[in-house]
């Protein structure tokens, strides 16, 4: 099929500064964990995206010097030619596809903590960051200005030289150069501080000096946070964001706009939990209103009508995308070839971006299980190896990882028997979109449901047998499948068990009438009464999803919480307004205190530091510590048991245990997958099912296969002519 | 005792399609082939009778077309009907559902079921006429629509429900054999298992021709049909057009097509 002709307007080339981009998709700047540390990783992700049809792709933020080193975080860096040479495999590659490859160059302040170059990081003021722990950084004196200004034209001059067409100044995350507009960092009380002009002084000369240098050959972009969100103790759109805009126009080629800081940047890669696609857009169009060079405007654009709108209403001349172009690195493509219901599209979990939060390990995927592993696995989000037997499947399951397994086995030509209890494909999925802001993370289900139910239509053997009762191992072995895929997810504990004990709480028990799972809460036939506590020893959503549902129906509700609450959602960057959640609906959180037992309306909670902290040895049979007083009861109506998971996986158990009888039912093997082998992230369950889809013909397929690794090579150094030898200063 | 479902191969559009040059149907190339969703739901009641029965009840699906209908066929040896019967033979081709309707007919004096399950209408075509006009041919009594039926084998009637208007039920009772159409949601149609699908792919299916059936090429096809196609084709679209340009030039479009919709007054 061809594109709607209504969305030609996104298929218009566009000039910017000496460049040209061949549409209106471009893949902003954001961080995968790859750098210029692991340059084959670097080169196929982002190559795919232009191979996928957009116009511009660029690095994450790529340090200029050793003055900003975002150690442990994982950023690009193009501090010297060993890092040209890594990077010209990125701009190589993009190339190929016809592409244009940018380069975010960027210059942190405290917030980059130098923890492997141990430099001291200079900042417009002397301030403690707010994001980072402990740093602090040097006041600039106009030495140090000029001095750092060159880093920015000296890296920009290695980024041609590396194949870069785009070059960024990054101002926006509060780096450096915002840092210098913002009367949030900026105290100054020269020719750099004070009045607007001033405090532009530093970002608009850097532009002039790396647009002297490398303008001719490349655009010169600048990512401006238009609004950082404080009111008049930063920066905000309509005063200094416009004013700026206007001053520094001439001397940039593309406007890349969002809004937002560092610490609290989920503002600017908002959540589906809190934010819908476009939530930027208020901001953005006040800057095209006033600058005369292409603007880009980001906000998770998945719809290519909302894009559309963006574009011809003139809110942006360029739709930037980050995580849509994870999700679906062919989204462009997929819109020029009319392919729209093929697109897999971003939910908005932010598990992408919570890698680097964590601290730089691969970028992962929930909806697209090939990001990043394209180059160390091979794996092509949109081409799959055909099947190399006439096994057929059958794939107990349809929940994240049985759906994506049986997806993939079904584009690889094998025939698949899908089989679930419930009427729909999603597992768990299903019940999780309807917590309070997780309708979106629904478009995971909806893009396997829709795939499969395609896929079933080419190959008539295959098939979704769905509302089907439970499986038995006899009646897995008698099915007729070669190879039996058990997928069968898991469940919240009914008894308390959690990461604390590693016990059940003497007590606890979900089958009595006032004591809950998640899943009796999602399933809405319990009654639950007014007075609720939640006993949480899960550090991620479910905790707070459901005081949210709980308390909007009503209730009132208190965590007993023995594990940082919602810890997972700081590097999801829903956190800050999950907490701004908890807080306006008058949910009580009683922290680092957990639960010893359980009684008919009542829970006894300890404070889990509440014994000695003097620890001496006292004979066998005795605590080292001094015991713990600090048990008191907590009277509760409903008592909701958030305490930990279990693999549902006595279908695979039992199958190990007939082993005997596979070989008489044609059974070759039996794997298992997604939370029926361990609970965990959507994300992994759903790569645990792509992965064995991908490797069921080898040999003992359950496990992995290895991977490609990029690390350092003893005897080959990173600088071209270096030296690998041990050698001291003597 | 024995029941027969007819069951047809639908044609479904791709989402690109032609329309043939003779302007009377789609590009073969362009439909994707399934069986009717309505015979799922026959075949599975005529298999729970089955099931239910005392003493052995044989389920036979027949289907007149070529030979691409043996994979509707396999699907319901796959869930458990015991013999499935093609009727195939060039004549047919153009058949209207009165040509095809005489033809099952021809199939189910040979093979004297009990009982005739079709689906309320096929997807493709939805004339919702073969089933009766099976029954008109056999000349046996008929009921169309039906939503629940209570019939234990050998049993010389049936008692069924039909749903009306309102949500009222129509209770009544027929005399057998008849043929039925049955309606969606009447059951909830199995699923095979990769085993049954394996072994049903090695099951025959017996192949009748029309001489088999003695019915003559003439009874057949466009000539033994009481309507037949004249054309097939999309409807011209609606004049929705598209402004494009830069601001200046969609306004001056604009204006013009108002100009010419007012009558040119100027």
């Amino acid at each position: 099929m061809a594109r709607d002709p209504k969305h030609d307007i996104l298929f218009q080339p566009l000039k910017i500064g000496p460049k040209v981009l061949r549409n209106r998709f471009y893949q902003v700047p954001h961080c995968i964990g790859a750098g210029s540390d692991r340059p084959g990783f670097q080169a196929a992700h982002r190559s795919l995206k232009a191979e996928g049809g957009w116009a511009g792709i660029n690095t994450e933020y790529c340090s200029i010097h050793p003055e900003s080193d975002d150690t442990h975080r994982l950023s690009a860096r193009i501090w010297d030619a060993g890092d040209v040479r890594n990077l010209r495999a990125m701009t190589d590659h993009i190339h190929k596809y016809g592409a244009l490859a940018g380069v975010e160059l960027w210059y942190g302040s405290s917030h980059a903590p130098n923890m492997e170059s141990r430099a001291t990081p200079r900042g417009p003021s002397q301030y403690a960051s707010e994001f980072e722990t402990l740093t602090y950084c040097k006041e600039m004196d106009l030495d140090d200005i000029a001095m750092v200004q060159q880093y920015y034209v000296d890296a920009a001059l290695r980024s041609r030289d590396a194949g870069f067409d785009i070059v960024y100044v990054y101002g926006a995350h509060s780096y450096l150069p915002l840092q210098f507009l913002s009367p949030y960092y900026n105290k100054r009380r020269d020719g750099y501080g004070g009045s607007l002009e001033n405090r532009a002084r530093f970002w608009v000369e850097t532009l002039e000096k790396v647009r002297k240098a490398v303008g001719h050959d490349c655009a010169i972009a600048t990512r401006f946070a238009v609004d950082t969100l404080y009111g008049q103790s930063g920066v905000e759109a309509e005063r200094d964001g416009v004013k700026f805009a206007a001053m520094a126009d001439p001397l940039v080629d593309l406007w890349d706009i969002d809004v937002g800081d560092i610490a609290e940047w989920g503002e600017d890669a908002g959540p589906s939990r809190f934010y819908l696609q476009g939530h930027q857009v208020p901001w953005t169009r006040i800057i095209k209103q006033v600058v005369k060079k292409p603007v880009l405007g980001v906000g998770r654009f998945t719809d290519p009508e909302k894009m559309t709108e963006i574009v011809t209403k003139g809110f942006a001349d360029i739709i930037g995308a980050a995580r849509p172009s994870i999700s679906d690195p062919w989204l462009p493509k997929k819109i020029e070839e009319g392919r729209y219901d093929d697109i897999r599209v971003c939910i908005g979990c932010n598990v992408c971006i919570s890698r680097w939060e964590i601290g730089g390990p691969p970028m992962i995927c929930t909806q697209n299980a090939t990001a990043g592993e394209e180059y160390r696995r091979g794996w092509h989000p949109e081409k799959f190896p055909k099947k190399t037997s006439d096994d057929s499947i059958l794939v107990v399951g349809a929940g994240p990882a049985g759906s994506e397994s049986a997806r993939v086995l079904m584009e690889r030509g094998y025939t698949v028997h899908l089989y679930d209890t419930a009427q729909k494909i999603g597992g768990h999925v299903n019940s999780i979109v309807t917590l309070p802001g997780l309708g979106e993370w629904g478009y995971h289900r909806d893009y396997r449901e829709l795939q499969i139910n395609k896929l079933v239509k080419k190959n008539r053997q295959s098939q979704v047998a769905l509302g089907q009762k439970p499986m038995t191992a006899a009646a897995a072995l008698a099915y007729g499948a070669e190879k039996i895929v058990i997928a069968t997810g898991s469940a919240w504990n009914t008894d308390g068990t959690n990461c604390l004990t590693h016990d059940p709480i003497p007590g606890a028990d979900a089958s009595k009438a006032d004591q809950l799972t998640p899943e009796q809460v999602l399933e809405g036939k319990k009654p639950i009464g007014k007075r609720v506590v939640i006993l949480n020893a899960d550090t991620y959503f479910m905790a707070p999803s459901l005081a949210e549902k709980l308390a909007v129906a009503g209730h009132d509700v208190t965590i007993v919480t023995g594990v940082h609450l919602a810890n997972y959602m700081h590097f999801t960057l829903e956190y800050p307004n999950m907490m701004r959640r908890l807080h306006e609906l008058h949910i009580k959180e009683i922290q680092n205190a957990f639960c010893s037992r359980i009684e008919a309306g009542r829970l006894e909670v300890y404070d889990i530091w509440g014994e000695g902290s003097k620890r001496s040895y006292r004979g066998p049979g005795v605590l080292p510590r001094d015991p713990n007083k600090t048990q008191r009861w907590l009277d509760f109506d409903s008592l909701l048991l958030v305490t930990g998971r279990h693999s549902n996986d006595a279908l695979h158990r039992e199958l190990k245990d007939s082993k005997a009888k596979w070989a008489e039912n044609g059974v070759k093997d039996v794997y298992l997958i997604g939370d029926a082998e361990a609970p965990r992230l959507i994300a992994d369950a759903t790569f645990s099912g792509h992965r064995l889809a991908r490797e069921i013909e080898e040999a003992n397929a359950q496990f992995p296969k290895p991977y490609r690794r990029e690390v350092a090579v003893w005897g080959v150094s990173h600088m071209p002519e270096g030296s690998t030898q041990v050698e001291y200063q003597t | 005792m024995k029941l027969l479902v007819a069951v047809k191969q639908v044609a479904a559009l791709d989402e690109d399609f032609e329309i043939r040059a003779d302007g009377r149907d789609v590009e073969a190339d362009f439909l994707i082939r399934d069986v009717n969703e309505w015979d799922d739901y026959s075949l599975e009641e005529a298999l729970k009778i089955k099931e239910a029965a005392a003493s052995p009840v044989e389920v036979v699906a027949v289907s007149v077309g070529p030979e691409d209908a043996d994979e509707a066929l396999r699907k319901c040896l796959a869930k458990g009907a015991d013999r499935a019967i093609r009727v195939w033979d060039e004549a047919i081709e153009g058949s209207d559902s009165i040509a095809i309707a005489r033809v099952l007919a021809a199939v189910a004096r040979k093979e004297s079921p009990q009982m005739l399950f079709a689906g309320v209408q096929s997807s493709d075509h939805a004339f919702a006429s073969t089933g009766v006009a099976t029954a008109a041919f056999l000349d046996w009594p008929h009921a169309a629509v039906v939503a629940n039926l209570t019939y234990t084998p050998g049993g010389d009637t049936a008692v069924f429900r039909r749903e009306l208007e309102g949500g009222v039920l129509h209770e009544m009772q027929i005399e057998c054999p008849a043929v039925l159409t049955i309606q969606l949601g009447i059951n909830t149609p199995r699923y095979a298992s990769l085993r049954s699908i394996k072994q049903a792919a090695a099951k025959p299916i017996e192949v009748l021709s029309l001489q088999d059936l003695g019915i003559a090429a003439p009874d057949v096809g466009e000539s033994g049909s009481l309507s037949r196609v004249r054309r097939m084709y999309i409807p011209d679209k609606g004049r929705a057009e598209m402004i494009e340009g830069d601001v200046e030039e969609q306004a001056a479009r604009l204006a013009q097509i108002i100009k010419d919709a007012i009558g040119g007054a100027a």
